[in-house]
């Protein structure tokens, strides 16, 4: 049986969503099956258009949704998204791969995507709002069958 | 060290190199070594240590400057 990791992707900044997803390709490579769960800000990874605001969705989660978009922050010096652009510059200037090159790699490598049923409905999200990779809608019992038997598990 | 196939990773970090590693052993037959070219000083442990996780077998690392050369064998 292979060996298995499983990722538990709750924050929504562009820094940790890269150490999560350099972790996640890397294990892919070596062999090991990779599960992500999304939840909570971590949604805000899969979200496909910048604001996703629908009209079933109540007030505060429209609200919620206009201010925690798509549009990932950083965890320090976010410099209401200078930080965020500056960042990615500089990534692209030493040649390193951008989350959405390492998310890509992470679809060839088979990293499975888990999405929060719980977290989308709180924040009004539904399949469409989310990136057509979610393989699965499911609950803490499915995270966990995933983790009893990983060997490496992450919080991030 | 000869090698059948040789893999430029210069200029990429981490995980870059090791995920085109394997893309490109995949692609190989067993048997066949697969020299990697790369300029992320991490790749030197990197390399053994993906090598024993897969069970790839892992023939050695050359430096020259700033540039490493490994040596992997399709298991």
């Amino acid at each position: 049986m292979k060996d298995k990791m499983t990722i538990i992707l709750f924050s929504g900044e562009l820094d940790k969503a890269i150490a999560a997803f350099t972790l996640a390709t890397t294990a892919a490579a070596s062999g090991m099956e990779v599960t992500i769960f999304f939840t909570f800000w971590g949604l805000n990874i899969l979200k496909k258009t910048r604001f996703t605001i629908t009209k079933s969705q109540n007030i505060l989660q429209k609200i919620f949704n206009f201010m925690s978009t798509a549009t990932l922050p950083i965890t320090k010096l976010n410099m209401f998204g200078m930080g965020p652009w500056m960042m990615r510059k500089l990534m692209k200037k030493s040649n390193m791969a951008s989350l959405e090159d390492l998310m890509k790699l992470a679809r060839e490598l088979n990293v499975k995507y888990i999405a929060c049923t719980t977290s989308c409905g709180v924040l009004g999200l539904s399949k469409e709002n989310l990136a057509g990779e979610v393989d699965e809608f499911a609950g803490a019992s499915t995270y966990l069958a995933e983790a009893k038997d990983s060997k490496i598990n992450l919080f991030i | 060290m000869n090698s059948n196939k040789t893999l430029d990773c210069i200029g990429l970090f981490c995980p870059m190199p090791i995920v085109k590693t394997k893309q490109e052993l995949a692609k190989m037959k067993s048997g066949e070594v697969l020299e990697i070219l790369a300029d992320d000083p991490g790749f030197e442990k990197d390399l053994p240590a993906w090598c024993n996780m897969t069970g790839e077998k892992f023939l050695g690392l050359e430096k020259e400057g700033k540039i490493l050369k490994g040596y992997v064998m399709k298991k």
